[in-house]
């Protein structure tokens, strides 16, 4: 059986409130597992304890109880981040910076150098589509701009994990469509993503497994198809059905123990119909 | 497909704190910081003009003690400013948490972050001394030609020019400026670790200046503990002795009272000594703190 990309087991955190002996409990008693190759969306509402769970896999801050290990190292060790890469929310970065000296900083943080570093950000600046802004600093680049450096700086080190923190927070539809599309080709590529948002329908979309936080606990988890499947209803779509069709299916409906619970026209999605109408082409990855 | 294969991690890499130096040596220079030597450069002339009217030894004098004056006041105000924002604002702007993200130990961060700095001293301090240089070298030329425009060729001119290079690159100079830049990293070293819990740069930089003025008498505290040791009471002497532990003496660091004596070798190499060690114990006191903060 394969070491699961992130396991956390029973993970408590506490946080003590300054001249009072009460505590806030972010966390409490988490517990799951994300397989390798996994894309698992943790979802909760603003203050679910998100942010702290993800600071704890990242070492960034200790357990109170608990234990927290990415591909079978302890998380709390420096040594276990060498196969992970972080996508900050409102990315955190040195604005001083240019696009290029930032992949540079980054990689040589996870110890590439020389002609490798240079290859490698060359090849990442690509991939999100900002080699022309590689001479310009941070401090000039829009939010999409600084998401897509985030990203770049995140796989700098071909890492095993992805940790994305909201990776489309106030980016535009097009900018958006193109992020989901990178990871789902870091699904293709056998990389486990580990990814927090609150746009539901981009979760939908790229997610295989869920986890929804409240108040600290773990309320529901599992195969997002599992979870948001109507057990006893089924879905048909037709093509070109004539009124005939429709009312002898209604019919056959009628002379079972089924229900016609709705008859509509499908929709598309806003998200379509918007790149449709303002003219950006649905891109595949690689064809820059 | 399959995913990249596990790295294998180094705990300790100098290549990790020279990214960390660097990029903070290129902050610091990106934030202007060296406009001030701009002031040290209209403070230099101005001094030249005040003495004008003086004797070459006189001239000398003033320029080298105004001069080092100068440097000392310049290397301590940068160390404890460019120090103090350095931590405070990679919290306050999150960036630590991208950086610890990686596999960077904090160590390495912090030690990183105070190389940076020295870099920055260094750094200063060199373009510094090559204007003062620049000065003195001026002021050399200038009395040479007086003496010789005073003198006939002979032993007397050249005893004469003798003592005019004597009187201006004195041996102590340059074991005087090493001390200035210790005292600054030491200075350096009390903001980072200052910085480490502090809640506000401007806070670790008022507590900073309080180090550095009580660093400079604390001689006088100590001397006032040895001679009144029988009529001070517990509390005093107890106070006094905390403040001799844990603030640096930076009177040590000032040899050049007079500028005509030489530092002795063993001195100089005890005093920078002293220098190397607060500033090892300042950064381990300060890391340990680190590591335990919360992020």
């Amino acid at each position: 059986m394969a070491t699961p990309a992130i396991s956390i087991q029973n993970l408590t955190k506490l946080y003590p409130i300054p001249f009072k002996r009460e505590k806030v409990t972010a966390v409490k008693d988490l517990s799951l597992t994300v397989e390798p190759g996994q894309v698992y969306g943790l979802l909760g509402p603003n203050g679910s304890g998100k942010s702290t769970t993800m600071k704890i896999v990242l070492g960034l801050v200790s357990p109170t109880a608990g234990k927290t290990e990415i591909f079978g190292r302890d998380s709390t060790t420096v040594e276990s981040r060498e196969d992970v890469g972080f996508l900050p929310e409102n990315p955190y970065f040195y604005k001083f910076l240019t696009g290029a000296e930032t992949m540079a900083f980054f990689g040589k943080l996870c110890g590439l150098s020389g002609a490798r570093l240079r290859e490698r950000t060359k090849e990442l600046l690509a991939l999100v589509g900002l080699e022309n802004a590689a001479d310009r600093r941070l401090g000039g680049y829009s939010k999409g701009m600084l998401q897509r450096i985030g990203l770049a700086q995140a796989m700098v080190q071909e890492p095993r994990l992805l940790v994305l923190d909201e990776p489309t927070a106030g980016v535009d539809p097009a900018g958006s469509r193109e992020i989901r599309d990178l990871i789902l080709d870091f699904k293709k590529r056998g990389i486990t993503v580990l990814l927090c948002s609150h746009l539901l329908g981009q979760v939908q979309e790229i997610c295989d497994r869920i986890g929804i936080l409240h108040q600290g606990v773990l309320v529901r988890e599992g195969r997002l198809g599992d979870l948001i499947s109507i057990e006893n209803q089924t879905e048909l779509i037709l093509e070109n059905a004539t009124p005939e069709l429709l009312a002898e299916i209604q019919a056959a409906v009628g002379r079972s123990n089924g229900r016609v619970v709705e008859q509509r026209q499908p929709q598309t999605t806003l998200e379509r119909y918007f790149l449709e109408v303002t003219g950006s082409p649905e891109r595949v990855i690689g064809d820059r | 497909m399959t995913a990249p294969a596990a790295t294998p991690h180094k705990s300790f890499s100098l290549a990790r704190v020279y990214a960390i130096g660097s990029n903070t040596l290129l902050e610091l220079v990106r934030l202007k910081v060296f406009y001030f030597l701009l002031l040290f450069a209209l403070l230099g002339i101005g001094v030249s003009f005040f003495t004008s009217k003086m004797t070459f030894q006189e001239q000398s004098q003033v320029l080298k003690h105004a001069a080092l004056g100068m440097m000392s006041i310049f290397t301590w105000l940068l160390a404890v400013l460019a120090t103090a924002m350095l931590l405070p604002k990679d919290i306050e702007e999150r960036t630590l948490y991208t950086i610890l993200a990686k596999p960077v130990p904090r160590l390495e961060y912090l030690l990183g972050k105070l190389t940076g700095v020295l870099a920055l001293l260094a750094i200063a301090l060199v373009v510094m001394v090559a204007m003062f240089t620049l000065v003195l070298y001026a002021q050399q030329q200038s009395a040479l030609a007086a003496v010789a425009s005073q003198l006939a060729p002979g032993p007397d001119l050249e005893a004469a020019r003798q003592q005019v290079r004597a009187d201006t690159f004195t041996a102590n100079l340059v074991p005087g400026i090493a001390l200035i830049y210790v005292k600054a990293a030491v200075c350096a070293a009390v903001t980072l670790l200052l910085s480490t819990f502090a809640s506000s740069a401007i806070f670790t930089i008022i507590v900073s200046v309080m180090v550095f003025i009580i660093g400079h008498v604390q001689p006088i505290a100590r001397e006032y503990l040895m001679i009144t040791e029988k009529g001070a009471s517990e509390l005093a002497r107890f106070f006094l002795g905390l403040v001799a532990l844990l603030i640096p003496d930076m009177r040590a660091f000032t040899l050049l009272d007079d500028l005509a004596v030489a530092i002795p070798f063993e001195l100089f190499m005890q005093t920078a000594g002293l220098g190397v060690l607060y500033v090892t114990v300042y950064f381990l006191v300060g890391y340990l703190v680190f590591a335990g903060k919360e992020l």
